[in-house]
């Protein structure tokens, strides 16, 4: 929170403002003192241990959660507010794990993304007031690259597919800003990677915002513009470039931070890393 | 006559039962068309009603993971009939629908506020209403008559006008509901988080359908009893998932499976007497068995068209 170099810079228009929030889940001190401003067409990766409270914090800036102390404004609204509905698109970590034995299409599944407090019965007793949607639902299709793949039913694609499904259903709500938790888990390398061009795509081409929160700090690197190290609050914020290495990193945490167990363990996916490369 | 839904819909639907009546096969099940004793003809309209409703939020129940719903809230509303007929009402499903909707409002809660699983509350209502009907009835002094037997199993010949105008109520307000609300049924089962999200009431919908799940439930009991439920509601569109590959199809292919279940059920049973939830109930099992012996051998020769 000491780096924060984009929000600087004032020319810059900030979607999502979090200031001082703190969090309290089932008595435990999950987040304290986040300070974070996201600004639009930025690529934010968020890493860290498990349970340091990643998403934790996604599901605050969603406003599953409330907050404790502090104030959170997407698009100067508070999270879950009328104003905000289809303009943030979610994809939770549960989206790999989606049942496999419910039948249903791809095309289906997108569809989902278009339904809204407000078309929810007018989508089904007026459907040639279909105001573009089916378009929509092309498109999110064609911009994961699943067309031809229409009608599989989800039990029977692939995890990547499926991952792409889930993304694509996300975009079919129109979001501007999207939050993907842990979208890689499950995932072979090659489907891994095109999933991260993707979402490079998405940032550049389509002028979204994406946060990205995964324990996979090689993929993170890999693409995004800008890193966040979060255990409790965040001990770094700044281009990925900056991103400081294994033991600047314990210097960062140990000041602050005894875990030895979950010490070890993010030591060794840092491990894993080094080997990788 | 009275005037109602149910006769309103016996109006239309007698004369076509009428007209393919000297076509149906057997020798007692052209009564269930032909007009000779009204209690059949009511009792197969409410059936094919049931079915199409049950075929309907059976294929949603399925996507929840909420097969032996169901059945439990079968059970509630047998306890709640019995606690009817002890107070001398008329309509003892009055009592059922109440105890079944609070109960199955019950449920929803404790799932979604993660007091307990879904399994475990649907254990506890379902157990715990039951038996308050029977120590109630203990209580009355009175013993299980038919009137009560015939809510256990169900009874063709009971159908009175009076619960065909409450079948058809019930039928037609959850057909309305789970019509108008599928599209955001289906997104907050499929992912509630995302739902919300996308601005969707969801647990407005989620109580709805928990109480459209209780009334469709006790519109069934009269007809094919409370301990066989669950297999209108359930198997028709689990054959379905077998074969069906969108949730379109899923929902078209129940259909196809409720009413040759009602249908090859209510003649057996009509030809052979063997009770028609019961044969209702065993057909709907057996057909489940030979689609998924079929499309088990399809999927062995043709494995990676599946």
């Amino acid at each position: 929170m000491e780096s924060n170099i984009t929000s600087q810079n004032g020319l810059e228009q900030p979607i999502l403002e979090i200031d001082n929030l703190t969090v309290i889940r089932s008595g435990k001190l999950v987040l304290k003192n986040v300070n974070l401003t996201v600004n639009k067409g930025e690529f934010v990766g968020i890493v860290g241990p498990n349970g340091s409270g990643k998403s934790t914090l996604l599901l605050a800036i969603l406003g599953v959660l409330k907050a404790q102390e502090g104030n959170i404004k997407i698009y100067n609204s508070k999270p879950m507010s009328r104003e905000l509905y289809g303009k943030i698109g979610w994809v939770s970590q549960a989206a790999a794990n989606l049942p496999k034995d419910i039948r249903i299409t791809i095309k289906e599944l997108v569809h989902l993304g278009t339904v809204n407090a407000k078309n929810m019965f007018s989508h089904t007793w007026l459907p040639m007031k279909d105001n573009g949607r089916n378009k929509k639902v092309k498109e999110a299709i064609e911009m994961v690259g699943l067309q031809g793949f229409e009608n599989f039913d989800i039990g029977r694609i692939s995890g990547g597919q499926r991952q792409r499904a889930v993304i694509a259903r996300a975009l079919a709500t129109e979001a501007e800003f999207i939050l993907l938790d842990e979208p890689l888990v499950g995932m072979d390398r090659e489907s891994r990677n095109s999933l991260l061009k993707l979402l490079d795509r998405f940032c550049h081409d389509n002028g979204k915002t994406i946060i990205m929160v995964s324990h996979d700090l090689s993929a993170i690197r890999q693409t995004t513009h800008r890193m966040i190290f979060l255990e409790e609050t965040i001990r770094f914020d700044g281009s990925t470039a900056n991103f400081p290495d294994l033991e600047s990193l314990a210097k960062l945490r140990g000041i602050t931070h005894t875990h030895e167990q979950e010490m070890g363990q993010w030591s060794r996916e840092l491990g894993d890393l080094k080997e990788e490369r | 006559m009275e005037t109602g839904l149910g006769v309103f819909l016996a109006d239309i639907f007698f004369p076509i039962f009428e007209f393919i009546a000297p076509y149906v096969p057997g020798e007692t099940f052209p009564n269930f068309f032909n007009g000779n004793i009204q209690a059949l003809q009511r009792s197969l309209l409410g059936s094919l009603m049931v079915t199409i409703i049950a075929g309907f939020l059976g294929s949603f129940l399925l996507v929840r993971n909420l097969a032996m719903i169901g059945d439990g809230l079968a059970h509630v509303a047998f306890g709640g009939v019995i606690i009817g007929i002890i107070l001398g009402a008329s309509t003892p499903l009055w009592y059922a629908m109440i105890c079944s909707i609070i109960a199955s409002a019950s449920i929803y809660e404790l799932q979604s506020r993660e007091i307990l699983t879904g399994d475990a509350s649907i254990a506890i209502f379902m157990t715990g209403m039951l038996a308050f009907g029977l120590v109630i009835l203990k209580l009355s002094g009175r013993a299980i008559t038919t009137d009560i037997h015939s809510y256990l199993f169900g009874s063709q010949l009971l159908i009175d006008w009076e619960s065909l105008d409450l079948i058809s109520y019930m039928s037609l307000v959850s057909l309305i509901v789970l019509f108008s609300l599928r599209h955001a049924l289906l997104a907050i089962t499929i992912d509630p988080l995302s739902a919300r999200v996308q601005g969707l009431p969801v647990r407005g919908i989620g109580l709805m359908f928990s109480i459209i799940i209780a009334i469709v439930v006790v519109s069934m009991v009269k007809i094919v009893g409370a301990l066989l439920v669950t297999a209108l509601l359930v198997t028709p569109a689990a054959t379905a998932q077998l074969i069906g590959r969108s949730f379109k199809s899923c929902v078209f292919w129940t259909q196809i499976f409720g009413f040759l279940s009602v249908m090859i059920g209510l003649y057996v049973s009509s030809e052979h007497g063997t009770g028609a939830g019961s044969s209702i109930a065993l057909t709907a099992a057996t057909i489940f068995v030979m689609i998924g012996l079929v499309s088990g051998i399809i999927k062995n020769i043709n494995p990676e068209k599946t």
